[in-house]
């Protein structure tokens, strides 16, 4: 905790602060092209067309959840490769060149 | 596990696993019913805001670090964090304003646009993989991390 005593008043402020500021500017988006054209065609959720998906309560509840291990755990998952590859290439090319 | 307080990187772990769990929980509206979705999200500033301030010296380091020559893992964080960053302000701008639960309650009335609609929608989902990404680039560090804090479990 004593990490985080640490002159947290005026870095929450500061972190508020800069929030307020960028988020602000965010809400201008609205004044776009882009956002009117969206709000002119109107969005409704493309999943919930239906409407009569016949899944239990319980897997009502479960799905979301399932969702963002997938979501999350596969981008993860990925990453984590990638670093191994590039790792693993950079120590093929040092190696070549040492001979 | 008593000692996490004075250490660091214990600390750190501790917020990292409540930030991942209000994290997850206030990802799935569905489960937990709108209006609950969004008392919780306000309440997220607070283990989010904590997890900046527990990276104080990134913040304040990170940006000028990018002009020097790191490495390129380390370029690619800092971008990364950025954008998480602006994904995670944007999800909380377009949620306020497509709020039917907090907003009413206080008394402001807004009118929905299906804009703010679609950009909850979008970037909601975006930050999924996201943060995928992010706890991917710290991933030794919570390996190494979850087994300390765990051996210390078993001595306890
Ligand atoms: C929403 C859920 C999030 C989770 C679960 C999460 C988790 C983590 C973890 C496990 C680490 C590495 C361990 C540590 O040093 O604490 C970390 C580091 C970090 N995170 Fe997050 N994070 C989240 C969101 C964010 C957001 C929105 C930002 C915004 C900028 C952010 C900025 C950082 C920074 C700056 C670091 C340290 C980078 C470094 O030292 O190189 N995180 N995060
Ligand atoms: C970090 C913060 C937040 C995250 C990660 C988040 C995430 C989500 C997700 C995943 C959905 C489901 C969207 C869909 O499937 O269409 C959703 C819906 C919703 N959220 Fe959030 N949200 C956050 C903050 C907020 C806040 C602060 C509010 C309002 C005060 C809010 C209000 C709503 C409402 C009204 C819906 C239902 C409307 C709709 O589905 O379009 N959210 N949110």
């Amino acid at each position: 905790m004593k990490y985080l005593k640490n002159s947290w008043q005026s870095r929450t402020f500061t972190v508020l602060l800069v929030s307020i500021v960028v988020s602000v500017l965010l809400v201008t988006l609205e004044q776009t092209q882009w956002a009117e054209q969206i709000n002119q065609q109107g969005y409704s959720h493309s999943g919930g067309g239906d409407g009569q998906r016949n899944i239990s309560t319980i897997l009502m509840y479960v799905l979301p959840f399932v969702k963002e291990f997938i979501l999350i755990g596969i981008p993860l998952g990925l990453a984590l490769l990638v670093m191994k590859l590039i790792t693993g290439l950079k120590f093929l090319v040092s190696r070549n060149k040492k001979g | 596990m008593s000692d996490w307080k004075e250490n660091l990187h214990k600390t750190r772990y501790v917020m990292d696993v409540l930030l991942l769990f209000s994290f997850m929980l206030i990802s799935a509206p569905q489960s937990t019913g709108i209006a609950a979705h969004e008392w919780l999200s306000l309440f997220f500033v607070v283990p989010l805001v904590i997890h900046l301030l527990l990276h104080w010296d990134w913040i304040k380091k990170s940006f000028l670090r990018l002009f020097t020559r790191i490495q390129g893992k380390e370029r690619f964080s800092i971008i990364w964090n950025y954008l998480l960053y602006l994904l995670m302000l944007t999800v909380f701008v377009s949620g306020f304003l497509v709020s039917v639960a907090l907003l009413p309650a206080l008394n402001i009335d807004l009118n929905i646009q299906g804009f703010w609609s679609k950009i909850h929608h979008d970037s909601a989902t975006l930050i999924m993989p996201m943060l995928g990404v992010h706890l991917a680039l710290y991933w030794s560090w919570i390996v190494k991390l979850s087994k300390q804090m765990l051996k210390k479990k078993v001595q306890v």
